[in-house]
């Protein structure tokens, strides 16, 4: 009995010190909080000689941000001195669809920025609309926006502004392409350069350097190599099939510029017509026999064996491959960029301008203590000065004006290369991104200089050498050069058409996925037939979409469009 | 010697069967234990280099820029320090629950033995679903607590009837005996049962342990916004996240970008990572091993 009672004790015992060290750990939590908010009281104090009451929003950003450090750096002190707002912010984790949660439960952040979920928000009434705020708060705001404002209302059922588009920068432009149809700069050196213009030039180039090389490093060389890894084929594979034959990306569908009307790209003709150039290349062994089965890493692998020849990718998508052959020195195996269409008859429209998309962004939700105070805030980062302390950091400390120009010394480039995070982390640049509008690329402040810090001079910068070379011989300094100029084209006024949702579980969305199937089936099974065969799998492919309901899509989706195009363009 | 000695003295049966045993272990051992050297060499590999392919269980460009990465967070050791409390605390608390319900719905005398199975076992199948979940936590005041990591775990239904098969197979004179000797049922519990149980309590523990230590979801759904009780996993989750991202951060683009994506790529993170996180669990293997043990011993001889 004696022991028993002991072995009892002892557990009770171990109990009790369990729940005791639990209770430490809990306890930690209110000191805690108070030490911050005390630090935080302390700080806007100090600063807040404007007569600016301190306050503090918290915030959730569907976004992961690692670096974040509660406005303990340079930047995020400097926002805080300014406008006495502090944030206390949360981020989302590896695309966990937390805003179902946040919208269900009622438990609303200050400030939030949803991406993908916003609809739910919005119908669980825990935003609040911003138009009127804008209007008596926010004159940055609307000078960022400018015409692009009614671009900002929800629907047409709902006019009101519920997010202020964060993601997009207004008026971006971009300085280089990196897309088009690639030849390894070997290629092109060994022809002295030819033009490549056509599909007949880019295949008579790539035959010509591999007849002359059919080993490179003691492997074979491989022609034309394509990925079809899941989504990845519309990339490296289909989208090509549009932008070839003269129309800009929007994503399934080909938009006519005249009537609207949305058609599935893979039923226009001429797309027929490069696809069998592809089913060509195929037979004449330009193509690697292994683009419709190799996996990602190993179209990886194989480019960064430098015996690829040609690729129809983005570099986004080969960037890792090409960066093995620059770490080896084999500058020659990278690759350039040229503009190739079907035939001469076809420009390319990548640049063609979508004007402001709108898109993500962040609100205001009905727990907000402070709407006035929020909205103030938000119009500041959108300033001017808010604009360029985000990107640019604090004159002195991050930049210099050198000549009435913004120059960042060499000293902050380096650390901001070598120690990417640790930079962000202490000088906060690049952690407010996400907060406010802002400029893109290309726009150019008040003192003539640009709001971000990508520019032209930039680009070229990054260059190698013999990228240099090749595009001396073509006369050009960046890829984009090569390219037709988003000023040759009207901006469309549908913005892009892959940015129009297809309602979840719509007639709509079933028959896009059907077709998706069908065409994820078809496409390599063209492709890879026996030339004589092509014609009449084509005609199978077109005949299943039609029975899968491609004709009831695509009259959906010219609605869709054509609302869209209303929607944006009415004043 | 003396090992090559048995062999030969032994009938060819019994040689053949050592071979094919022997050959079959071997087997066995290279397909687990390759994955992990795999990982380990990619974590040790140049991520560049990695591109190229043809890495198998040894790196061919050493670097430790992986782990350079990931040390360089300092809310690392936070995490660690919450990530093996809550290992301890919801191992010790949920096998102490476990056990003793186990022990209660093995018991013949227990009325309302058959409701509470039933009611645990549909626990099984059906789940309130992740809103309902959270508004109940939310409700029950857990958010931004430490508790959160141990109490709703702590009762589960597969564990607790892995527990009571266990019981259910021990003799139950012992229990009559003890009673007869009068002990209570506390006392039959933790002199008896427990000490009987330790196989499969080392086998739940491990469950339990390796469950906690892997957990981030619910640090990221109740205890986000508290820095003090992130979890390592959650600070992990959240570098990999970094190295994803970093591509399409508008900041690094051109040529800063190349030079920082030259120095990793997610892929190589994600294998440090990975090393990172398995290495302490798998010290925790060797203190339970005697008990896997002592377990087949224990049922090989039976009255």
């Amino acid at each position: 009995m004696k022991k028993h009672d002991f072995s009892l004790a002892g557990l009770i015992l171990v109990a009790v010190l369990i729940f005791s060290l639990l209770g430490c750990a809990q306890n930690e939590q209110p000191g805690h909080r108070a030490a911050e908010s005390e630090n935080g009281d302390e700080q806007a104090g100090d600063s807040s000689g404007g007569g600016l009451e301190p306050i503090t929003f918290t915030a959730y950003f569907e976004d992961p941000s690692p670096n974040w450090n509660n406005m303990q750096d340079a930047v995020g002190k400097v926002i805080t001195e300014k406008t006495g707002v502090t944030i206390d912010a949360e981020f989302a984790v590896s695309g966990v669809d937390r805003i179902s949660l946040i919208a269900a439960s009622g438990n609303y952040p200050d400030l939030i920025s949803p991406k993908g979920s916003a609809d739910q928000l919005v119908s669980a009434g825990a935003m609040i609309d911003l138009t009127d705020l804008i209007e008596q708060h926010g004159p940055n705001l609307k000078k960022v926006y400018g015409e692009y404002l009614p671009r900002l209302r929800w629907s047409e059922e709902d006019p009101s502004i519920y997010f202020l588009p964060t993601y997009d920068g207004v008026g971006q432009t971009y300085f280089d392409a990196g897309g088009g149809f690639q030849l390894q700069h070997a290629v092109v050196q060994e022809l002295g350069y030819p033009e490549i213009r056509t599909v007949k030039d880019f295949e008579d180039a790539i035959r010509t350097y591999m007849e002359r090389h059919p080993t490179i490093d003691g492997q074979p060389t491989i022609g034309l190599s394509l990925l079809a890894d899941d989504w990845r084929i519309l990339i490296s594979v289909t989208n090509n099939a549009f932008y070839a034959t003269g129309a800009p990306d929007d994503g399934e569908f080909y938009i006519d510029p005249e009537t609207f009307e949305a058609t599935y790209h893979y039923r226009r003709p001429e797309e027929k017509e490069y696809f069998r150039w592809l089913n060509h290349m195929n037979a004449t062994g330009l193509l690697d026999p292994e683009s419709f089965v190799q996996k990602y890493d190993q179209y990886l692998a194989k480019i960064a064996s430098g015996r690829v020849l040609a690729l129809t990718d983005q570099r986004w998508q080969f960037q890792d491959g090409e960066n093995a052959l620059k770490a080896e020195g084999k500058y020659e195996r990278g690759y350039g960029h040229y503009p190739v269409t079907l035939n001469e008859q076809y420009v390319r429209k990548d640049f063609q301008g979508t004007g402001f998309m709108g898109g993500w962004g962040i609100g205001i939700t009905t727990s907000n203590p402070d709407p006035v105070r929020a909205i103030q805030f938000l119009d500041w980062l959108a300033s001017e000065e808010g604009q360029i302390l985000r990107r640019w950091g604090i004159e002195g400390e991050h930049y210099e004006v050198v000549d009435g120009k913004r120059v960042i010394p060499p000293q902050v480039m380096e650390e901001k290369r070598n120690n990417a995070a640790q930079f962000e982390r202490t000088s906060g640049i690049g952690l407010y991104e996400m907060f406010s509008a802002k400029y893109g690329d290309g726009v150019l402040d008040s003192t003539g200089n640009y709001f971000t810090t990508n520019f032209p001079e930039q680009i070229v910068e990054s260059y190698n050498e013999v990228e240099k070379e090749v595009l001396a011989h073509y006369n050009a300094t960046t890829w984009k050069d090569l390219f037709p100029s988003e000023e040759e084209f009207p901006v469309r006024p549908w913005g892009a058409a892959w940015q129009i949702q297809m309602p979840t579980g719509s007639d709509l969305s079933v028959i896009f996925q059907r077709c998706d199937d069908i065409m994820k089936r078809r496409i390599p099974q063209a492709v890879l037939a026996d030339p004589s065969e092509f014609d009449e799998i084509w005609d199978q492919f077109m005949a299943e979409l039609i029975e899968a309901g491609v004709e009831q899509m695509e009259r959906e989706y010219t609605e869709l469009v054509r609302k869209k195009v209303a929607f944006w363009n009415e004043t | 010697m003396a090992g090559s000695k048995t062999w030969f003295s032994r009938s060819w049966p019994d040689r053949c069967f050592d071979l094919f045993n022997f050959m079959f272990m071997i087997f066995v051992l290279v397909i687990t234990l390759y994955p992990f050297l795999h990982v380990l060499a990619i974590s040790l590999n140049d991520s560049t280099d990695t591109v190229r392919g043809g890495i198998h269980i040894w790196p061919r460009q050493f670097t430790l820029a992986n782990y350079e990465v990931i040390f360089q967070y300092d809310t690392l050791l936070t995490g660690f320090r919450n990530s093996v409390l809550r290992t301890i605390v919801g191992t010790a608390l949920g096998l102490i629950s476990a056990s003793m319900l186990a022990f209660t719905l093995s018991r013949r005398d227990f009325q309302a033995r058959k409701f509470i199975s039933v009611f645990l076992a549909l626990t099984l199948y059906f789940s309130g679903g992740l809103i309902p979940v959270y508004m109940l936590i939310r409700d029950l005041g857990l958010m931004n607590s430490f508790w959160v990591y141990v109490f709703p775990g702590m009762v589960n239904a597969f564990f607790v009837f892995v527990i009571r098969s266990y019981i259910d197979g021990l003799p139950y004179s012992l229990q009559e005996s003890a009673k007869l000797d009068g002990a209570n049922d506390f006392v039959i519990y933790w002199r008896i049962i427990m000490p009987l149980s330790k196989p499969v309590l080392a086998t739940i523990a491990l469950f339990i342990a390796v469950g906690q230590w892997n957990a981030w979801f619910d640090t990221y759904l109740y205890n986000g916004s508290a820095r003090h009780l992130t979890t390592l996993q959650f600070e992990l989750m959240k570098v990999l996240e970094s190295t994803t991202t970093s591509g399409s951060s508008q900041d690094f683009r051109g040529q800063n970008m190349t030079e920082v994506m030259a120095r990793v790529s997610p892929e190589s993170v994600k294998m440090a990572i990975t090393i990172v996180v398995t290495v302490p669990i798998l010290l925790v293997y060797p203190f339970l091993q005697r008990y896997f043990v002592k377990g087949m011993t224990l049922g090989a001889v039976k009255s």
